[in-house]
């Protein structure tokens, strides 16, 4: 992931993936700076999300888990994911992709709020629940791309089908294994 | 009195131009021109006719050529051979027997795929002959040909026709596979999706959106049709599989890029732009 990031620097409007945007990039106002914010601050979201699930950090340097927590919403609610919704508005693959990744961007903006108050009101039980679906999220950044070397290995498809699949494919799996494993949490 | 004067100027001039015209032309009586209804392009297939098993196969078992006369006198032939990204020069002598006329044409010689043409033309309808390379020792020294007249015209409408298939039979991509402790290997081919018989990349302005969905074979193939239809000779084997059994598709140039119209080369460099995506994205991780 840090290498997909590395790509877009320096800053530059015809590199990577923006190479089949020069569409939104003329047309869109702000499609390009939007871009940027959520390219630049995803990649810190994610780094910062695994450590949070370490006990050892929480239990020896309960500060750190917090600072970095407090980072890793912040970061979500002001930047990722409103980024994550603009650009959404404009995903490729058409209507299927666009309403995948503006719902995508809407949850995750969700589960993090509701994983912030929870901590807040000392709710314990529900911050790590909303705190691993907000994760669960930030991972589809890995399993959507995971899951498009799969469909193209396998099936060789036009590209644009690809994204429409993998647009779903990224997260919907991510959320479902998460709420499985909460629910059997409770159970105990 | 003043138009008679005119007049009179006028016819003058009118003689003085006359004579030098008569001039020129009693200058040059050995250099008339015969046979011209020969002139122009003689299109077919340049069929591997000897080649050396001993070498690995690289060149292909044919390739589209043109060979255009361009002068016939009494003692000299100038000509052209456009061929798989060659384009020459022909000069040589012809001699008429009856309906028959047999040529020896040859290229420069400075060019290590050189060689010389020995044809005849029949009835004036059909060109027949070989072609031997100067140098024995090429991978293949002859090939024969029969070629018919056809002439080149540019037109942005022509399709790659709608009943054939595109497939890159030149770069299959090979999976070893292994069942039952036997190991066998299994090629799969790339076929050009529809879209390269239903886009005109000449005509249309192309947008983002409209070669979004395309795989990296069909953008390839939109952009050499450009090139195609301007009758350039391509270099790469890869290109010539698809477009050497064009009907329409005449090699004409080496260098067509002063022909494109503003239309064409903005398209070229919007596919660039996607195959380029395409190469670096489309089986890797990312988006």
């Amino acid at each position: 992931m840090i290498k997909i990031t590395w790509q877009y620097i320096p800053i530059d409007n015809n590199v990577a993936f923006l190479q089949i945007k020069q569409t939104e990039i003329t047309q869109i106002p702000f499609y390009y700076p939007i871009f940027y914010v959520h390219v630049y601050s995803s990649i810190f979201v994610l780094l910062a999300g695994f450590f949070q699930f370490s006990s050892t950090l929480l239990k020896k340097f309960p500060v750190t888990h917090r600072n970095i927590g407090k980072f890793y919403v912040f970061t979500v609610l002001f930047l990722s994911a409103p980024s994550g919704l603009f650009i959404g508005l404009f995903a490729n693959g058409g209507i299927y992709s666009k309403v995948s990744f503006i719902s995508l961007s809407i949850l995750w903006f969700y589960f993090t709020i509701k994983g912030f108050t929870a901590i807040k009101n000392r709710k314990v039980t529900n911050h790590k629940a909303f705190m691993l679906r907000s994760f669960a999220l930030t991972f589809s950044a890995i399993t959507l791309r995971f899951w498009k070397i799969i469909l193209v290995y396998l099936f060789h498809p036009p590209p644009m089908d690809v994204y429409q699949i993998i647009a779903w494919l990224g997260w919907i799996p991510n959320l479902l294994i998460v709420e499985y494993y909460i629910y059997n949490q409770l159970k105990k | 009195m003043k138009k008679l004067f005119c007049l009179s100027l006028l016819v003058v001039l009118f003689s003085c131009k006359e004579n030098k015209t008569t001039k020129n032309k009693a200058k040059a009586p050995e250099e008339k021109e015969i046979l011209t209804e020969l002139y122009g392009s003689w299109v077919g297939e340049f069929i591997v006719k000897e080649r050396d098993k001993s070498k690995e196969e690289k060149e292909m078992y044919s390739n589209k050529i043109n060979i255009v006369i361009k002068k016939i006198t009494e003692n000299k032939v100038i000509g052209q051979s456009i061929v798989a990204g060659n384009n020459r020069p022909l000069e040589g002598k012809m001699t008429k027997t009856g309906n028959k006329v047999h040529f020896i044409l040859k290229e420069p010689g400075d060019d290590k795929n050189d060689g010389v043409f020995d044809f005849e033309i029949e009835d004036n309808t059909l060109m027949k002959g070989i072609w031997v390379a100067n140098n024995p020792k090429k991978e293949v020294s002859e090939r024969s040909f029969e070629l018919t007249k056809k002439d080149f015209k540019y037109d942005p409408d022509v399709m790659l026709s709608e009943g054939e298939m595109y497939v890159d039979y030149l770069n299959p991509k090979t999976q070893k596979n292994e069942e039952e402790g036997e190991e066998y290997s299994e090629d799969t081919y790339r076929i050009a999706s529809p879209a390269v018989h239903t886009i005109n990349s000449s005509t249309q302005k192309l947008d983002e959106s409209d070669v979004k969905n395309l795989k990296k074979l069909d953008l390839e193939i939109l952009r050499n049709t450009i090139y195609a239809r301007h009758g350039l000779t391509f270099k790469a084997k890869k290109v010539r599989q698809f477009f050497d059994r064009v009907d329409w598709y005449i090699p004409i140039s080496s260098d067509v890029s002063s022909e494109l119209t503003s239309t064409e080369q903005q398209n070229i460099v919007l596919l660039k732009r996607f195959e380029k995506y395409a190469e670096d994205n489309y089986d890797t991780f990312g988006r």
